[in-house]
């Protein structure tokens, strides 16, 4: 549908951080793919198991900043992709990052209020349970034998959390205190 | 519908449960459809064939860091490094002679007993791109594909022994699984006392390790582990494994053997991959008298 007048389309009431700096298609897309990208690094033989996995931080952090934008759809195809240039079975990592995408959008508006540091904390369980989830998920698809120490790439993966959330607010213009409408609506920190 | 970054007023999709339950439900399809039908290569390859260029360009910055550090060896080291080549070629050399006499002379001996001719290998020599992050398998990616000839099946190597098996080939690239995976296993034979046996990998990076071993096998640390060429995969002759240590297990009939791999299993950045020349001919099953003429039937060079 055309839009007539460009002031319409506009929401009526204020809707929470997406007022404060809306997240766009392109920041939301790019900085999915630059995360992929960082999978996606020659990462040395011997610390493999402890590169996190920077594409599901991405996702989990635009599916709670903006879930209309990244939700199970980009999370599935994403999946699928890393699923390629990682050699495992088609399915496997796509279906991690739609669990976990899921469990986001179930309680994205409880993590939205939280500061980094507790977000970090609520998310470690999460980034954990999609390491576990695949190697359990490989396991039963009758792969021989999973490597366990993969499952510390969760752990960091929590731990990065803090800078890197950090960072993607101030990038984006999101801060907790205008999000809670104190700095009043349309004012970047 | 466009992504718009505001929800709309009205409502008018699936639930998040429901759309959760549909990719699921896509996912595991796909998962069963890679697991037990190999069904999806084709779209795994040209998946592959768009990442190719991707992670080339992504890793193209540590190859210049690597270049450049290449760059400022001193020339003392340069000049130590170049004698030592030298000392190291002419041993080759030496030994290339040696072997050139042998290969002669096992032909020879080969025509006598009529026994088809081994088959021959050409190497293609490969660079590791990256080791794949893949919690389940022990597997490396390699800058030879199916654009250089490679096919899946074949024998890696490199300048110390057995490395691994090519198991994927995409265009451009193939994967490699290494020897120390735990579903790779090779047949090799003891250089001491010619047993035959299997060496298959555990999972760990050094260990490889013989299982079902006959307790009461000649097998001492120690020996080296060549490989027997019985299997058709393998070229007879490569170095394979040294045994560390022989175990017999209380509540098993079998003993066990742990080696280690004489290749270096994810060490260098070159690899040889070993083409298998197609077999000759089968000969013919007996003549009459093979003693007769020996040199006709000697293998042309």
């Amino acid at each position: 549908m055309p839009r007539a007048e460009p002031g319409i389309s506009k929401p009526l009431l204020p809707q929470g951080a997406e007022l404060v700096a809306p997240p766009t298609p392109a920041r939301v897309y790019v900085s999915l793919a630059m995360a992929l990208a960082a999978t996606l690094l020659p990462w040395a033989d011997g610390m493999l198991w402890l590169v996190p996995d920077f594409t599901l931080m991405a996702l989990l952090y635009w599916s709670i900043r903006a879930p209309r934008l990244a939700g199970l759809g980009v999370a599935c195809l994403l999946g699928l992709v890393t699923d390629v240039a990682a050699g495992v079975l088609m399915g496997l990592n796509a279906l991690a990052y739609c669990a976990a995408t899921f469990v986001i959008l179930m309680v994205r508006r409880r993590l939205e209020g939280f500061d980094v540091p507790r977000q970090a904390l609520q998310l470690a369980p999460l980034l954990l349970g999609k390491e576990a989830l695949v190697l359990l998920a490989g396991l039963m698809l009758g792969l021989p034998q999973a490597d366990w120490r993969w499952l510390a790439a969760g752990l960091v993966a929590a731990l990065l959390w803090l800078p890197l959330a950090w960072l993607m607010d101030r990038l984006t213009g999101y801060t907790r205190v205008a999000a809670q409408g104190e700095a009043g609506p349309r004012v970047r920190v | 519908m466009s992504p718009t970054s505001h929800a709309p007023m009205f409502v008018r999709e699936m639930g998040l449960p429901l759309r959760f339950s549909l990719y699921v439900l896509l996912c595991l399809f796909l998962l069963a459809l890679d697991a037990r039908y190999a069904a999806l290569s084709g779209l795994r390859a040209g998946l592959n064939t768009v990442l190719h260029p991707v992670q080339m360009v992504l890793a193209q910055p540590w190859h210049w860091l690597r270049g450049a550090g290449g760059f400022f060896v001193t020339h003392g080291e340069v000049s130590a490094e170049n004698a030592e080549l030298r000392q190291r070629e002419e041993r080759l050399r030496a030994d290339l002679l040696d072997r050139r006499a042998l290969a002669d002379e096992n032909a020879q001996l080969r025509a006598l007993l009529a026994l088809p001719p081994r088959p021959g290998v050409i190497a293609v020599v490969g660079e590791i791109q990256a080791a794949l992050p893949d919690p389940f398998a022990r597997k490396v990616v390699i800058n030879r594909g199916e654009a250089h000839g490679l096919a899946a099946g074949w024998p890696v190597v490199d300048a110390a022994g057995l490395v691994g098996q090519v198991t994927r080939v995409f265009p451009w690239t193939a994967e490699v699984t290494l020897l120390t995976d735990r579903g790779q296993a090779a047949p090799v034979q003891n250089q001491r006392n010619g047993l035959r046996i299997i060496v298959s990998g555990q999972g760990s990076d050094s260990l490889l390790e013989v299982r079902f071993l006959d307790a009461h096998a000649d097998l001492k640390a120690g020996d080296l582990l060549y490989t027997s060429g019985i299997d058709g995969v393998y070229p007879a002759g490569i170095p394979v494994a040294e045994v560390v240590r022989t175990e017999q297990p209380r509540h098993s009939p079998f003993a066990r053997a742990l080696c280690r791999p004489l290749g270096g299993v994810g060490q260098y950045r070159h690899v040889l991959v070993l083409k298998p020349e197609p077999a000759a001919a089968p000969t013919q099953p007996q003549q009459p008298s093979p003693r007769k003429s020996p040199e006709s039937r000697h293998a042309p060079r």
